[in-house]
This record gives C-alpha cells, sequence and structure tokens, in this order.
C-alpha cells in the first residue's frame, strides 16, 4: 500500500505540473494585459511598464514559469493585483469555506441519488422508475444559475421561507451558525449533480441486481431489505466512486456558478472575480488547488475502492 | 402420510415483451425423504425454472398460474405470503446454483455469507452463526474452515467456491436440496468430487434431492427416478435403470444416443436430433416433440399425449402416442466420413509442427521491483506434430494450458520459446504481409457462439471480412463463395442478410465454422468448439465438422476438456497437464491402454451415461485440485494429486517415455510396462519434450 501511495503520489504531482504549465500558457494566449486590467484603459504606457516590471512580467514567459513554480513550491503564489493581498491568504480564508460548501453538497448529492438509484433499479421499468427519470433529467439539464434563481424565486421572494443570500460570516463556525442561508446554494449544488449519479447507480444496481449472488441470497431467505443492503449496495458502488473520484472539476464548476449567484466568499467567487480582472496569481493559485484536488479526488477513490473491493489489494512488491 | 414434497400441477408463466413463455407446463411429482430424483433436459426445457418455481424465486414477470401446488409434508407453499415463504427458503428448501465463480458475492468473507444463511433462519448470536458456518464448511472437505471463514470468495478455486455454496446451502440441514447444474461449470475431476460429496450428504443427512442437469452422465450415476423434460413438459419418468434400458419416449432415446460416449465408435455420425425445441410463447398444439421426432404422424400433431403409467409396473410414465422400446442402437446410425488418415510419421513432412514451446506470463503486480518476477507457467515445453488431415485432440483440466497452446499453434501468440513450423515454414519468423497471408492456412473456431460473432455485423458480411481482408476475389466471387459457405453448414442463404443474434446457438456455431472456412484453410484449430451447446445440437455440429473434415481435407486441433468429444473426433490424443503434454497416443492408445495416471484418472471421472457402469465407481483416483501454474510442482508436476506417487517423484522430472507406436507418456511409475527408457526422443522425434 505504501509503494502504491508513493507511486501515485509522484503521478500526481506530475499531473499537477502540467495542469499548471497548460494554465500558465493559456492566461498568456488569450488577448489583453494583466496592466490594462488593473490599471484602467486610460492607464499610460509608461504606468503599464512600471506595472509589468513590478510583476514580472516584462520578462520571457519561460524565465516567469520558473519564478512562478519556485516560489509555489514553497507556498507563495504571489500577490494579486487587484485585492492587494497574497494569494496564499486569500486561499487559506476561502478554502475551509468550500470544503464545508462542497462538502454538504456532496453528500447531499450521495444521501439523495444512491438510494434513489437503487430504488429506480429495483423498480425498473415501472411508473416510479419512469418519474424519476423524468425528474432527474429535468434537474440534469437544467444551467445551475438558472436553478438557483428560480430557487431564489420561489422562496425567497415569493415565500420568504429561507434568505437569497449564503452566510456571509467570515469562518467556518459562524458560516454553519448559519444554516437557513446554506440551504438554497447547497441544495442547488446537490440536485444539478443528483441526475448523473443517480442513473450511474441505477444501472450499476441493475446490473448488480441480475448477478447470481443475488438470486443466491435470496435463496437463503434473507428479507429484500437485507439482499438490498448486504448485497446489492456495496457492489453497485464500485463503478460509482470512480466516477465521484474524477468529479471533483465539475463540483468545483458548480460552484463557481452558485457561489456568484448566492454571493458566498468562496474560491469560486474568487476565481470568477479574478477572471474577469485578469488577476494572473489568482487564477494560477486556483487553477494550481483545483488541479490538486481533482487528483487527489482520484487517488481517494482508488484507495476507497481497494477498501471496498476486496478483490483489489494494492501490493507493494 | 403425504410424500415429503408434492408437486401437482405446476405451471409457470412468465409475461415478457414478446407474449408469455409458458415455461413450464403442468408438471407434477412427488419426492420421498432420502431420494434424489433428476430432472433432465435441454436448455430452456423448463428444468431449473421447476426448480425456481419450488423455490418461489421466480425472475420478473413470473408467477404459477392455474392450480399449481407445492406441498411440503402435507403443508401447500403456493400462495403464502413472502414472509412465510421466507422462512421455507433456504430452511427447508435450500438449493445449489450453477456457476459458482458468480454466485458468491466478491465483496462479502464466505464465513458471513454463510453464517448469514443460519442468522436469518436461527435465533442464534453471529458468534454461534460463525461456528455453525465452521461446521459445515468442514461438512463439505473445506480444509480448515475455521482459518478461512475470513477468506473472500475469489482466493478460491472453483471446486471450494462450490463447496462453499454447498455448505451454505446445507447450514439449516434442509430436507430438500435443489441442485441446479451443480457441477457443469467444474472441470471433471472436480466434478466427481462434488456428485460424491452431495451423494454423502444426502445420505448422512436423510436429505431429498432435486438433480438438475443436462448431463445424462450425471444423472445416471446420481438419481434414484428421472424425470426429462421436453418444452416446459414431462416426457417421461421412471426410475433411472429402467430410463437408460427400456425408455419409450423418442426424446428420451434420441437424447441418450446424442451424447458422445467414451465407447463411442467414432466411424459412426452421432444421431442428433434435427431442428430445435418450440418456441414456449406459442407451443404446438399437438405433442411438443412431434416437429423433431421421426415416429411422429398426424395424430402427434393433433392431439397432446398424456403422462400416463402404460406400464404399470414402478411408476414408469410418458407422454407419447407411439412409444419406443429401448435405447437406439447404435448400427441404425449412418457411418460417419472420414478421408483415410496418413499418420504424421508416415507423411514425410507433417503438416504443422511445433516443438519446445514455451509460454510464460508475467504475473500483474508492482513492474517497479524486479527482484522476484513471478511468471504464470502457461505452457512448458510442449512438441507435437500433426499430418495432413488429421485431428489432433487436445485435453486437459482448466488452466492446463490448453488454449494459449492453441494459440501459439496458429499464430495468434508467440511462443517465447520453441517453434512452430506449418508447411516447412517457421511461422516465428514471419512478419507483416508475409505472416498475414499464411494465416490463412490457419483459422479458429471459438467456443461462445456469442461473444464470437460482433453483434452489429450481418452474417454476410462476418463470412465475407476474411476473404476482404485478404484480397480474395471480386465483390461478385465473394458473395458467390459466402452463399456456397453457408450452404455448406446448412445454413439457408437468406441467413446471409440476418444478424447474429437471430440464430440459435448451434447456428452460430456453424456460422463460426463457415467463417473459420471461408479461407480454405489447412488447419482449424476448435477450442472448446461444442461446449456451449445443447446436447442435441453438440450432435448436430460435431457431425458436420467430421463432414467437413472429409470434403476439404481439413486437419484439426480440437480443445476440450469433454473427453468423449475428443474421443469422437480426434485420430490422436494429447492429454496436458499444468502446461506439459503427459501422454500423447492415438485415440485407442488413450481410451484403452492409458499409461499416465493422471490419463487414467481424467477418463475414470468423466460421467457415463450408464447407471451400472457409474455405480460401480470408486473414487476418481484423482484427489485435489489443479496447483498454480505460478510455482508448479517440482519434478513430476502431477505427483501432487497422483495415487502413485513416491519420493522419486518430487526429485526427479519425467521424461516421455514409449509405450506402443506414437504412444508416449511421462511418468516414472507408468500403468503400463514402457518399451525403452530413453527411446522416446529418438523414435517419435514429434512428440517428444
Amino acid at each position: 500500500m505504501t509503494a502504491y501511495l508513493i507511486r501515485r503520489t509522484g503521478q500526481a504531482i506530475v499531473v499537477v505540473f502540467g495542469v499548471v504549465l497548460l494554465t500558465f500558457i493559456m492566461i498568456h494566449l488569450v488577448p489583453g494585459s494583466a496592466a490594462r486590467a488593473t490599471l484602467g484603459t486610460r492607464a499610460t504606457a509608461e504606468r503599464i511598464s512600471v506595472f509589468n516590471a513590478a510583476n514580472g512580467l516584462d520578462r520571457p514567459l519561460a524565465a516567469q514559469f520558473v519564478t512562478f513554480v519556485k516560489q509555489a513550491a514553497v507556498g507563495d503564489f504571489g500577490t494579486s493585483y487587484s485585492l492587494n493581498q497574497p494569494v496564499s491568504t486569500l486561499i487559506a480564508q476561502r478554502l475551509p469555506r468550500d470544503a464545508v460548501l462542497l462538502g454538504l453538497s456532496t453528500l447531499l448529492t450521495l444521501a439523495v441519488a444512491l438510494p434513489m438509484g437503487i430504488f429506480q433499479a429495483v423498480r425498473r421499468d415501472r411508473v416510479t422508475d419512469h418519474v424519476l427519470t423524468v425528474v432527474s433529467f429535468v434537474l440534469y439539464s437544467m444551467p445551475d444559475f438558472f436553478f438557483a434563481l428560480l430557487l431564489v424565486a420561489v422562496f425567497s421572494v415569493q415565500w420568504h421561507l429561507l434568505p437569497p443570500q449564503a452566510p456571509q460570516a467570515e469562518s467556518v463556525g459562524g458560516i454553519l451558525a448559519d444554516p437557513q442561508a446554506l440551504v438554497l446554494p447547497v441544495v442547488t449544488l446537490s440536485l444539478v449533480s443528483v441526475a448523473g449519479f443517480s442513473r450511474y447507480m441505477r444501472s450499476s444496481a441493475i446490473t448488480t441486481l441480475a448477478q447470481d449472488y443475488v438470486r443466491v441470497s435470496r435463496a437463503k431467505g434473507l428479507p429484500e431489505r437485507l439482499v438490498l443492503l448486504r448485497h446489492v449496495l456495496r457492489n453497485s458502488l464500485l463503478p460509482v466512486i470512480t466516477v465521484l473520484g474524477l468529479a471533483a472539476p465539475n463540483i468545483v464548476a458548480g460552484a463557481v456558478i452558485a457561489e456568484s449567484v448566492f454571493n458566498y466568499p468562496g474560491m469560486g467567487l474568487l476565481f470568477y472575480q479574478a477572471a474577469t480582472s485578469k488577476d494572473y496569481p489568482i487564477l494560477l493559485g486556483s487553477t494550481l488547488v483545483v488541479g490538486v484536488a481533482t487528483v487527489v479526488g482520484s487517488l481517494l477513490a482508488d484507495i476507497a475502492y481497494g477498501l471496498l473491493d476486496p478483490r483489489i489489494r494494492y501490493v507493494d512488491a | 402420510m403425504p410424500p415429503l414434497l408434492e408437486v401437482r400441477n405446476l405451471t409457470t408463466h412468465i409475461s415478457t415483451r414478446r407474449g408469455v413463455v409458458r415455461a413450464v407446463d403442468d408438471v407434477s411429482f412427488t419426492l420421498e425423504a432420502g431420494e434424489t430424483l433428476g430432472l433432465v433436459g435441454e436448455s430452456g426445457c423448463g428444468k431449473s425454472m421447476t426448480g425456481l418455481s419450488l423455490m418461489g424465486l421466480l425472475p420478473p414477470g413470473g408467477a404459477l398460474v392455474g392450480d399449481s401446488s407445492v406441498a411440503l409434508d402435507g403443508r401447500e407453499l403456493v400462495g403464502l405470503p413472502e414472509r412465510e415463504l421466507r422462512r421455507v427458503r433456504g430452511n427447508d428448501i435450500a438449493m445449489v446454483f450453477q456457476d459458482p465463480m458468480t454466485s458468491l458475492n466478491p465483496t462479502r468473507t464466505i464465513g458471513h455469507q454463510v453464517a448469514e444463511a443460519v442468522l436469518v433462519h436461527r435465533g442464534c448470536t453471529p458468534g454461534q452463526a460463525a461456528d455453525r458456518a465452521a461446521e459445515v464448511l468442514g461438512l463439505v472437505g473445506l480444509p480448515h474452515p475455521r482459518e478461512r471463514l475470513k477468506d473472500y470468495p475469489h482466493q478460491l478455486s472453483g471446486g471450494l467456491r462450490q463447496r462453499v455454496l454447498i455448505a451454505m446451502a446445507l447450514a439449516n440441514e434442509p430436507r430438500v436440496l435443489i441442485a441446479d447444474e451443480p457441477t457443469t461449470a467444474l472441470d471433471v475431476t472436480i466434478q466427481a468430487q462434488i456428485l460424491t460429496l452431495l451423494a454423502d450428504l444426502r445420505e448422512r443427512l436423510g436429505m431429498a434431492m432435486i438433480l438438475i442437469t443436462h448431463d445424462m452422465g450425471v444423472t445416471a450415476g446420481h438419481a434414484d427416478r428421472i424425470n426429462v423434460m421436453y418444452a416446459g413438459r414431462i416426457a417421461e419418468s421412471a426410475g433411472t435403470d429402467r430410463l437408460f434400458r427400456g425408455m419409450r419416449h423418442p426424446y428420451t432415446q434420441r437424447l441418450l444416443a446424442s451424447v458422445p460416449r467414451l465407447d463411442q465408435d467414432p466411424a459412426r455420425q452421432l444421431p442428433s436430433i434435427p431442428g430445435l425445441p418450440p418456441d414456449l410463447t406459442a407451443p404446438p398444439g399437438g405433442c411438443r416433440f412431434a416437429d423433431r421426432c421421426s415416429y411422429a404422424t398426424e395424430r402427434c400433431r393433433a392431439e397432446e399425449p398424456e403422462l400416463t403409467g402404460t406400464d404399470g409396473s414402478d411408476g414408469h410414465r410418458y407422454a407419447c402416442w407411439h412409444p419406443t422400446s429401448g435405447p437406439l442402437p447404435q448400427h441404425a446410425v449412418a457411418v460417419a466420413p472420414h478421408p483415410d488418415v496418413v499418420p504424421a510419421a508416415a507423411a514425410g513432412r507433417p503438416l504443422l509442427e511445433a516443438r519446445g514451446l514455451v509460454r510464460e506470463f508475467p504475473v500483474r503486480g508492482n513492474r517497479l521491483l524486479v527482484r522476484g518476477r513471478r511468471v504464470v507457467h502457461a505452457v512448458s515445453g510442449v512438441s507435437l506434430a500433426l499430418g495432413p488431415g488429421e485431428t489432433f485432440g487436445l485435453v486437459g483440466e482448466s488452466g492446463c494450458g490448453k488454449t494459449t497452446l492453441g494459440r501459439l499453434l496458429v499464430g495468434l501468440d508467440r511462443p517465447d520459446a520453441g517453434t512452430v513450423t506449418l508447411d516447412g515454414t517457421d511461422l516465428g519468423h514471419l512478419r507483416g504481409r508475409e505472416l498475414r497471408r499464411r494465416r490463412r492456412d490457419l483459422q479458429m473456431m471459438f467456443q461462445d457462439p456469442f461473444s464470437s460473432l460482433d453483434p452489429r455485423m450481418r452474417v454476410g458480411s462476418i463470412l465475407r471480412e476474411p476473404l476482404r481482408i485478404q484480397g480474395i476475389g471480386t465483390a461478385r466471387q465473394q458473395k458467390a463463395r459466402i452463399a456456397e459457405l453457408l450452404a455448406e453448414v446448412g445454413l439457408p442463404e437468406r441467413g446471409l442478410e440476418l444478424y447474429p443474434h437471430e440464430f440459435s446457438g448451434g447456428q452460430r456455431q456453424r456460422i463460426g465454422l463457415a467463417r473459420a472456412l471461408a479461407l480454405t484453410p489447412k488447419l482449424i484449430v476448435a477450442d472448446e468448439p461444442v461446449s456451449a451447446l445443447d446436447v442435441s445440437v453438440r450432435a448436430q455440429v460435431l457431425n458436420l465438422m467430421k463432414r467437413l473434415q472429409a470434403s476439404h481435407g481439413l486437419s484439426y486441433i480440437v480443445i476440450s476438456h469433454d473427453l468423449a468429444v475428443i474421443r469422437y473426433l480426434a485420430d490422436r490424443i494429447g492429454v496436458m497437464y499444468l502446461g506439459r503434454l503427459v501422454e500423447v497416443g492415438s485415440a485407442d492408445d488413450i481410451h484403452l491402454r492409458a499409461a499416465h495416471p493422471y490419463t487414467a484418472g481424467l477418463l475414470k471421472a468423466v460421467p457415463i451415461p450408464d447407471p451400472a457402469v457409474e455405480r460401480a465407481k470408486h473414487g476418481t483416483g484423482i484427489s485435489g485440485e489443479l496447483p498454480s501454474p505460478v510455482d508448479p510442482p517440482s519434478g513430476c508436476r502431477f505427483r501432487t494429486r497422483c495415487p502413485l506417487a513416491r519420493e522419486r517423484c518430487t526429485h526427479e522430472e519425467p521424461a516421455l517415455r514409449l509405450f506402443g507406436p506414437g504412444h508416449t507418456a511421462a511418468c516414472h511409475f507408468p500403468l503400463l510396462p514402457a518399451l525403452s527408457n530413453h527411446a522416446a526422443n529418438a523414435a517419435t522425434d514429434t512428440s517428444g519434450h
């Protein structure tokens, strides 16, 4: 297991490096410059060259990249042009808030999608299955921002049940202290991704239900509830876990939208603002964070897979 | 007193999109304690569905209809609420299923899975359930049961898994055990062990057993009475001896005759049953077998015969208007066409020659550490030769390397050492275009007729593809050729426009054979050509293979675990064990004068469809299971399972020795005297090691 983890970590470093390199190149390929975006369209050529020199933007791209990597290796992602704060501080502030929002919504997604998938598999091709299929496709095909606004319109504007804005507290504790305000952002993020997971779970559970060992467990006289819980659930989860591990980027992408709509001061909002103001250090820093999250996500999925399926053992030698 | 199990007018309907399938139609029988009832028939005859109906485990859309009744000890089970029925399942009536590889949950330990069966029916603690699990696992012959409770299914071999499944079924000492093809997925040697175990357990626990199988040989030795099923109904029911000696239903007669037997005369055709069983969504009005029966008359097509006992004596009943009496005599069958075989040695140059073939596969694992690289020794030094028009049969248990050897011989895989020579050309030296041209002479026929044909290609395109790839003939010529091919394997020309799923298994295997023939090869390697087929269809395909060999002068290498099939097709036979050929000889040498204890044990393990012969058998001679090909035993690889093994077998690897013309075996203590100690390699350079 240790050797396996070391090898996977090595792979992860290569992947993250590649992601950062690509982001770096793409940022600089896009027309427009950080100086113009930061200083405004009427800035003089002199001020722009001073800005560029101060931020090292006048040096060759390769040299800039080397500097960035060197500093990033020790946790220094530079200073934001527009917010005048170190990027690492900004990320440290906001990442925990995302952990709360994304963690809760992922939990909710799974809590809805997994039982729903199994339920649909059991009632395959019956009316309930068809109804749930339609519902999940409607949710799936709805743009996140539209769905968010719809929820706001109904629950905040119409019925005054829930606040339209996410918690604005600085600390994680403060955010959790305001659960009402968390409901709409979490629900938005969850429901749009429920469909994907419940479809996977449904087809995976249909495959499992057809397995001989399910018939054997029924032949033992096991009640259907235990058949599903002990023999169908775990085996059907296996393929879903892989998908979950790879879903990290989608979850983050969803967060960018939801955070903008609900004004939640997380990484998504930070990224969105940085993208519009060409704040290179923030863009690179957050890309790095998302890249690492994705790689870690798929690593965790592999480990979970090994724990759930005894046939898979990551041998050391 | 009522019988232990009484089944009356059992009728099972399954609603599907195609319509209502009458899977089981008006089946009645009784079963007494301590008795074994065989349910025999081909796939789709309703035998498994009868078992599932008794358990109340019907597939979605399935239901018992009419006045179906299943009474256990006088208690009616049909119509019981699910909760009550669950108490019967796995407690009073238990079931063992066909495929041990897929019948255990891969993510739970075997201890858990066996204990679960106990826990659900007995009010005991998990600890007590685990104790009981260890106890029954010991009962079914799992070595060190207590330590193995924590094992996962993938850590056990197929034979051991089937033992675990039997333990699971026996955990609550059921009164009736339904065994649905319990040994079909296992090797003959393991099959014999499991069948003996079941018979022994039935005796000890005083259970009644329903043995569902397609294999007449299995029922011959283990059933007291047999119900032969056809198209959802019982066609004939009699005591085992009576059924095998004096069957009255023509279906029973043909079914038994179409099984290739070890003592089969290979010169005669196998009596196959023409056609296919009827579609059970719309069963024919009269006798269901009428369309395939050679005795059928107008009456058979109009009126359905009752299952009645005109013989009165021992409850022998059959449903037929024109009953026959007794088995089909062998001389009634046409002589199979067969070319004059030229033995490899006499023909001068053999068609195909393999020398010292070795193939090893690295065991999957960490490739960072090269130290201690482990390999599977799939083929370890095999040499053989094959003459034109000859059939070489390769037999052995699964995992012995026969399929790998087959792939090496047709050039689908390259050996790590050794050579394959076709018509004097070394295949190992051919590359690219030359190799591709040469492949015309070497074709393959596969086991699974469902996965070996592309489901999205029409049969015409499937047959034409080899011609296209090899660039043979114009489009018009190719079209003519594929029509000819289809006719040759006995399929109608309109079949060219159809897709594979529109054919039955036997028909698909014919298509596979036609595809192999498309390039007029010299050699066809057939890997388990009939093991996925039903008995009656199997005979059709075997006859076809023989006929085509005669008309095309083909050579075959037939790979099979079924000794009777090999016996019927092959001129010479090679017995493989853990990557080595342990014995090679003519079909008669192997069957009548086996020198190697493995060959003898293998032959003894084959169930013979003759109750007297089967019951006279004691044990199999081969104990245990195939060792891992990663660490084969030192010296003679068979020694760990050999009843004759001695000290010498551990240290010294036996060389092939000569036992007769062209008959060699590698054993220190053979069952026959060797002709000469070291003559093997000199005398038959063709099959030495």
